[in-house]
């Protein structure tokens, strides 16, 4: 793949993708949701922690040496990573209640701890995968479940009983399967395309190796 | 022309307008929120101002709306306007929760309401807000005398309680 199919068709394409399949949230109607202004914040410490890890090289995307529909093609790749991050960020957050506020903070927390981190190119894609992938199990598969209408008895009462004692802050509003699948999509196709990013160094084909540890101490 | 499409220029370039057009339909559908397929369709097909309703379907809306059957005419025109783009439609249906709604006694709120909804349409997506219905059929012609109506007949007031209400006629 050519530097310029990655920059001005591949990466736009997967970022604007993550964009719009993590803004389709499907119930009894379909609502396409913009990522808030709190997820856009989020949105730019990730790519912050992107651009400090090495994984996007800014210079690689503007710079006085490449041409004007080149740079233009970086700025489409800036505010498109940004909507992106910011988008998957929303997509992990709950709809309301406490987790919702737990969520954002834990976010929040966990960003700043990254960026305090300063890990490099691999150590972040492999936090990123980790810790989103699990955040998006706890949204979409325990709070889910917890929330999905119960079909048995005891599954009421338990819901009646959690319900009560969480004062209806924990249960989240019931989604169609279709949300969890396209938000695993765009948390997939982020990561993809964060990979994809032109990275400090430039070289692609040891993208998810290891750096050597450094044995080469010798006493003086 | 593959020689110039392997070009980095024309590419980068091609990229962009893709790029852009892509940015415009998320933009459009966080703007405008469509619901169904046909209304995506609907919609970005008028938006290049190749959107049409089916005539048939609206003859059919029209037929039924005058025979007082207003839940087949609803279907009619829904089939009619499936995107939900058509002023005029829109007006029909509004009107036709006006009718079935509209009693001597008291009007039914939950119809009205979405009347109002159905009016607040056909008016957004008439050109200017201006929505004028030339139909020797109708009383109310306009948008606004059908909106003052639905907001009228949702409003609690002194009024609701003169005996002389039940000779007032529908319009």
């Amino acid at each position: 793949m050519t530097a310029a199919v990655r920059e001005a068709i591949v990466l736009p394409a997967a970022l604007l993708t993550v964009l719009l399949a993590g803004s389709i949230r499907m119930a009894q109607t379909t609502v396409f949701s913009p990522p808030s202004v709190f997820a856009l914040v989020l949105g730019l410490l990730v790519i912050r922690v992107i651009v400090q890890s090495g994984a996007l090289a800014p210079e690689r995307l503007l710079a006085n040496s490449r041409s004007a529909v080149g740079n233009l093609n970086g700025v489409a790749i800036a505010l498109s990573l940004w909507l992106a991050s910011a988008q998957v960020v929303a997509v992990l957050i709950p709809e309301s209640g406490l987790p919702r506020i737990a969520f954002a903070v834990f976010l929040l927390i966990l960003l700043i701890n990254t960026a305090a981190a300063a890990p490099d190119r691999v150590r972040l894609l492999r936090s990123l995968a980790v810790s989103f992938g699990a955040l998006f199990l706890l949204k979409f598969v325990v709070l889910r479940e917890l929330s999905a209408p119960g079909i048995s008895g005891l599954k009421r009462v338990l819901q009646a009983f959690l319900e009560g004692v969480t004062l209806g802050s924990l249960l989240q509003p019931p989604s169609h399967v279709v949300t969890s699948y396209l938000a695993l999509l765009s948390l997939v196709l982020f990561l993809v395309a964060v990979f994809l990013l032109p990275a400090r160094g430039g070289d692609r084909g040891h993208a998810l190796e290891r750096r050597p540890e450094t044995t080469d101490i010798r006493p003086t | 022309m593959w020689a110039g499409l392997r070009n980095d220029g024309t590419i980068r370039a091609g990229g962009l307008v893709f790029t852009v057009l892509y940015a415009g339909l998320i933009g459009w559908l966080f703007t405008r929120q469509p619901q169904t397929v046909a209304q995506i369709t609907g919609g970005l097909a008028s938006t290049i101002g190749a959107y049409s309703i089916d005539q048939q379907s609206l003859a059919d809306g029209l037929r039924f709306f005058r025979n007082d059957q207003f839940v087949e005419a609803r279907m009619a025109f829904a089939r009619a306007d499936p995107a939900i783009r058509d002023a005029r439609t829109q007006f029909y249906i509004a009107y036709s929760y006006y009718r079935q709604g509209w009693g001597r006694l008291y009007h039914d709120d939950a119809l009205y309401g979405e009347g109002l909804a159905a009016i607040d349409r056909a008016i957004a997506l008439a050109p200017g807000g201006r929505l004028v219905v030339d139909d020797e059929n109708l009383q109310m012609h306009t948008g606004e005398e059908l909106k003052a109506e639905f907001e009228a007949g949702r409003r609690r007031e002194p009024s609701d309680f003169n005996p002389m209400r039940v000779f007032r006629e529908r319009k």
